[in-house]
C-alpha cells in the first residue's frame, strides 16, 4: 500500500513541472505589460518604469526570468507580487489558502447526504409523483447556473428578508449562502447518480431475495440496496470535490470571499503574474491530491488496483 | 398510496427541522456579531496596493491613506486648499523655495510629536534609492539635491534646512508656486525603529483623524478613530473600507444595510439613477477628470486643418450623449478645466452641435461629404467601447468620415498614447491635486508626455510657464483662462462630456459626501 502511494506521489512531479512551464508561458503571453499596469495613467514616467522593471527582474531575458522563478518556487516564497507592492506572494496567498478547500469541503458535506437521500427517495418511488418531483428539482439544480441562483437567493434572503448577510467573509452567517449555493448543483448530481445506482441495484437478485424474505420496504432499501451504492458514490465524491473546487471561483466572486479563486481572477486582471502562477500551481496540487486520495480509496476497496492485477 | 403520503410527511418534517436549524444558527450568529459600534462602512473596488505614504501610487490606497495621513495642506469638500500640517509659508528671499511654519501640538498616532525632522525624513524616504518611493516622489524633483540623493551620490537631501522643530526651509532648482498643495503625506520618522521595516502591516505613522487597525486582504481595511486628533476627535468609532469588486454586490450590501455609503461603480449607475427608491439618497457630482477627444495631427493628415478639427467638435451631439449613452450620469464640459477645480472658467461658451456648419467646414477644407478622407481608427479601451462606437457612427453620418472602431488592452493603450502613437481617441486625465495646473501643465503643455495627442502651441506653453511662477491665485487663474482659450480657439481637441461620480448615502449618516475629487473627508462624519 505504501509503495502504491509513494509511486503516485513521485508520479506527480512531471505534472507539477508541466504546470510550472505552462503557467509561466501563459502569463508571459498575456497582452499587457505588468509595469505599465502598475503605473497605469502615469506610465510615461520612464525613470520609475525602469526602476520597477529592475526591481522585479522584468528587464532580464525570459530564460533568466524562468530560472529566477524556479528559484523563487524552491525557496517557497514564489517571488514578489506585482500588485501588492513589495509583498512576497506567499504573504498574499496565505490568508486565502484554505478558504477555497474549506468551502468545497463544507459544500460536499452538505451535498452528499442531501443528494443521496433525494436519490434514494426518487429510486424508491420510481415513476411516481415523488420521483418526478425530485427529478424536476434535480434538473433545475443542475441546469440553473450558480450565479443565477445566487442572485435570486441573495435578493430574497439577504435583501428582502434580511436573514443573512449579502456578502463578505469571517462569520458563520456569511458562509451559509455561499456553501448552500455551491452545494446545489453537486447535490443534484449526487442525487442523480444515487438514483441510477439504486435503480440498478434494485433489479438485482439479492434485493428480490430480501423482499421475498418479507423484509420491510425501508430495510430493503437502506440496509441492502443503498449500501451497495455507497462504493461508487464515495469514489465519485473525489470528482465532485474537484468540481466544487473549480466552482468556488464563481461563488467567491459573487459573495466577495477572499479565497484562491477570486485571487486568481483579480491577479490575472492586474497582470500580477507571480500571484496568478502561484494560485494555478496550488490548484494543480489540490487536484493532484484529490486524485491521489481517490486512487488510494479505490486501492483500499479493490485489491486488484493496488496489486496491479488485471481487472 | 399511503407510503407515498408518509414519504411526503417525512420530507415536510425534515424541511421543518432544516428551517429551525437555519433559524437557530441565524440567531446564534446574530448574538456573536460585535456590539453595535458606530463604524462608517463604505466600499472600495479593490484591495489597496500599498498601505504606506511612501510607496503609495494608486486610487484605492489614496482613498484610505487620506484618512490616516496629512500633508501641508488639505482639500476641503468644496475644492479649496487650506493649511493642514503647515500653518503658513513664505517664499525664500535667497532663491526659489519656501519657508514652512509647521503646526504645533500635532501628534503622530504613536504619540510622538510632528516636527521638521519628520518632514525631512519623509522626503528622503521618498527619494532615496531602494526606498521605493511611489509616484508622488516626482513632486520632489525640484528640491535642490534630489537628483544626487536618488542617484546615491548623497545620503541627505541638501535643499532641506531644519531651522527649528517647527520651521523648515526648502530650496528649489526652479520656482514652483504649487508645492504646498502637492499630495505628499508626512510620516513618523521613529516608526521604523519602533516597529521594523514592515511597520505598515501593524500600524499607521500619520497624524490624521483615523489610525490603522487591520487589513483583512480581500475583506476590509479597518481604521479606528484617532481620539487625540489635532482637528478634534471623530464622532464615530472607526471606518471600514469594505473591499467589494462587484457593482451589484456593493449595491445589495447597501440595500441590506451592510454599507452606510456606497460608491456606485459604472456598471450599476444606470440602474441606480432609474430607481425611484434611491432618489433621496443619491449624490451625483462631475468627476475631476478632464475629458476630451484627442486628434493627433502627426498621425492623420486631415487633422492638420483647423476646420476639420472644428467640424469634429461640431458633429458631436453632447446633450444626446449625456441623455442616451450615459443615462444622465454625465455633465457637459466646455473646456479643459473641470467645474469645482480651482482655476475653472465658468464663462466658457457652450459647445454646440451644428451638423450643417460642420459639413460646410469640411467642404471648405476640401472634403465635401467626406470625399478624399483616408480611413482612420478611433481607439480606446474596452471600457469606452460604447463611446467610440457612438463617435465613429456620428462622424460617419454627419461628415462622411470613414472611421473604424478599435479596442486595445488598457496598459498597452496608455503606453501607446504616452508615446504619441494614437491618432484619434477619447480619454480623460484625473486630477491628483486641486489646481487647474494639473490639467493645463500636463495634458496640453508641449514637453509633457501626457500631452497624448501631441498638440503644440508656443503661446500656450509660454502662458503656462508664466502661470506657474505666480503665487497669487486670481492672477494665476487669469493666465490659465488665457491659455485654455488659446487651446480652444485652435480646436486643439474636442472637449466631451465628463462622467459623473455617483454614490448613495443612508439617511442616518451625516457630514460625508462625494466631491469631484472622491470621498469627502471623513473626520466630521456622524451616524445617528
Amino acid at each position: 500500500m505504501l509503495r502504491f502511494i509513494v509511486g503516485r506521489v513521485v508520479g506527480l512531479a512531471p505534472v507539477l513541472c508541466a504546470a510550472i512551464v505552462a503557467t509561466f508561458i501563459a502569463t508571459r503571453l498575456l497582452p499587457g505589460d505588468p509595469v505599465a499596469v502598475m503605473l497605469s495613467d502615469h506610465s510615461a514616467d520612464v525613470q520609475m518604469a525602469a526602476r520597477l522593471r529592475a526591481e522585479y527582474g522584468l528587464d532580464k531575458p525570459l530564460p533568466e526570468q524562468f530560472v529566477r522563478y524556479i528559484g523563487d518556487i524552491l525557496t517557497g516564497d514564489f517571488g514578489l507580487s506585482f500588485r501588492y507592492v513589495h509583498m512576497p506572494v506567499w504573504q498574499v496567498l496565505k490568508d486565502s489558502l484554505l478558504i477555497s478547500p474549506l468551502l468545497a469541503l463544507a459544500a460536499l458535506a452538505l451535498a452528499l447526504p442531501v443528494g443521496a437521500l433525494a436519490g434514494v427517495q426518487a429510486a424508491a418511488h420510481r415513476n411516481r409523483f415523488q420521483d418526478t418531483a425530485i427529478i424536476v428539482v434535480l434538473v433545475a439544480g443542475l441546469s440553473l447556473p450558480n450565479f443565477a441562483i445566487a442572485t435570486f437567493l441573495v435578493y430574497l434572503i439577504s435583501v428582502k428578508l434580511n436573514l443573512l448577510p449579502v456578502a463578505g467573509w469571517g462569520t458563520f452567517r456569511q458562509a451559509i449562502l455561499p456553501v448552500v449555493i455551491l452545494a446545489i448543483p453537486s447535490a443534484a448530481y449526487i442525487a442523480r447518480l444515487t438514483r441510477t445506482f439504486m435503480l440498478e441495484v434494485m433489479q438485482q437478485d439479492f434485493v428480490r431475495t430480501a423482499r421475498a424474505k418479507g423484509l420491510t420496504n425501508r430495510l430493503v432499501i437502506y440496509r441492502h440496496a443503498f449500501r451497495n451504492t455507497l462504493v461508487p458514490l464515495i469514489t465519485s465524491a473525489g470528482i465532485i470535490f474537484g468540481g466544487l473546487l473549480s466552482n468556488t471561483v464563481v461563488v467567491e466572486t459573487i459573495f466577495n470571499i477572499p479565497g484562491l479563486g477570486r485571487l486568481a481572477i483579480d491577479s490575472i486582471f492586474a497582470r500580477d503574474y507571480p500571484v496568478a502562477m502561484a494560485v494555478v500551481m496550488l490548484f494543480v496540487v489540490f487536484f493532484a491530491l484529490i486524485n491521489l486520495i481517490v486512487d488510494t480509496l479505490y486501492a483500499l476497496v479493490d485489491p486488484r488496483v493496488r496489486d496491479g492485477a488485471p481487472a | 398510496m399511503s407510503g407515498a403520503l408518509s414519504g411526503w410527511r417525512r420530507a415536510l418534517t425534515s424541511a421543518r427541522v432544516l428551517a429551525l436549524a437555519a433559524a437557530l444558527s441565524g440567531g446564534a450568529g446574530f448574538v456573536l456579531s460585535p456590539a453595535m459600534a458606530k463604524t462608517f462602512r463604505v466600499n472600495v473596488v479593490a484591495d489597496p496596493a500599498q498601505m504606506d505614504p511612501i510607496t503609495y501610487s494608486e486610487i484605492v490606497a489614496g482613498r484610505i491613506l487620506r484618512n490616516m495621513y496629512e500633508g501641508f495642506t488639505v482639500i476641503t469638500d468644496d475644492g479649496r486648499n487650506v493649511p493642514a500640517l503647515a500653518e503658513k509659508w513664505e517664499p525664500l528671499t535667497t532663491g526659489p523655495g519656501f519657508r514652512f511654519h509647521l503646526r504645533k501640538g500635532v501628534k503622530f498616532h504613536s504619540g510622538r510629536p510632528f516636527t521638521a525632522r519628520d518632514v525631512k525624513y519623509t522626503y528622503e524616504a521618498l527619494l532615496k534609492p531602494g526606498g521605493k518611493g511611489g509616484l508622488n516622489a516626482t513632486y520632489l524633483n525640484i528640491i535642490v539635491g534630489a537628483k544626487e540623493l536618488k542617484d546615491g551620490q548623497a545620503t541627505e537631501l541638501a535643499g532641506v534646512k531644519i531651522v527649528d522643530d517647527y520651521t523648515i526651509e526648502l530650496s528649489f532648482t526652479k520656482p514652483d508656486v504649487l508645492f504646498p498643495i502637492y499630495p505628499i503625506y508626512y510620516m513618523d520618522s521613529g516608526i521604523v525603529a519602533e516597529l521594523g521595516a514592515d511597520w505598515m502591516t501593524k500600524a499607521s505613522a500619520g497624524t490624521g483623524p483615523y489610525k490603522f487597525k487591520q487589513w483583512r486582504r480581500g475583506v476590509s481595511v479597518d481604521l479606528d478613530a484617532n481620539t487625540s486628533y489635532w482637528g478634534g476627535a471623530p464622532k464615530i468609532d472607526g471606518v471600514s473600507f469594505m473591499i467589494v469588486p462587484n457593482a451589484d454586490t456593493a449595491l445589495s450590501q447597501y440595500d441590506a444595510g451592510e454599507l452606510d455609503f456606497v460608491d456606485v461603480y459604472a456598471a450599476a449607475v444606470r440602474r441606480v439613477l432609474r430607481d425611484e427608491r434611491y432618489a433621496k439618497e443619491l449624490i451625483r457630482v462631475p468627476r475631476a477628470q478632464s475629458t476630451y477627444l484627442g486628434m493627433n495631427q502627426n498621425l492623420y493628415a486631415p487633422f492638420k486643418d483647423k476646420r476639420v478639427r472644428e467640424a469634429i467638435s461640431l458633429s458631436i451631439d453632447r446633450n444626446a450623449m449625456i441623455r442616451g449613452l450615459y443615462g444622465g450620469a454625465a455633465f457637459p464640459l466646455n473646456g479643459v478645466v473641470t467645474p469645482g477645480m480651482p482655476g475653472f472658467n465658468p464663462n466658457l461658451p457652450e459647445l454646440k452641435f451644428d451638423p450643417e456648419r460642420a459639413k460646410k467646414l469640411m467642404a471648405e477644407a476640401g472634403y465635401p461629404g467626406g470625399k478624399g478622407l483616408p480611413p482612420v481608427d478611433i481607439s480606446s479601451t474596452e471600457a469606452f467601447k460604447d463611446e467610440i462606437t457612438y463617435y465613429a457612427n456620428q462622424f460617419n453620418r454627419v461628415l462622411g468620415m470613414p472611421v473604424n472602431v478599435k479596442t486595445v488592452e488598457r496598459a498597452t493603450f496608455i503606453r501607446a498614447m504616452n508615446a504619441g502613437e494614437v491618432a484619434f481617441f477619447p480619454w480623460g486625465w484625473t486630477a491628483d491635486y486641486t489646481d487647474a495646473a494639473y490639467y493645463l501643465s500636463q495634458m496640453w503643455y508641449g514637453p509633457s508626455p501626457y500631452n497624448r495627442p501631441r498638440w503644440k502651441n508656443a503661446e500656450y506653453d509660454k502662458l503656462i510657464d508664466e502661470a506657474l511662477t505666480v503665487a497669487d491665485d486670481d492672477k494665476r487663474y487669469a493666465l490659465y483662462h488665457k491659455a485654455e482659450k488659446v487651446l480652444l480657439d485652435d480646436w486643439g481637441m474636442a472637449p466631451v462630456p465628463m462622467t459623473a461620480s455617483v454614490a448613495l448615502r443612508k439617511p442616518n449618516v451625516k457630514n460625508v459626501t462625494l466631491t469631484p475629487f472622491g470621498f469627502s473627508l471623513f473626520s466630521k462624519i456622524e451616524i445617528d
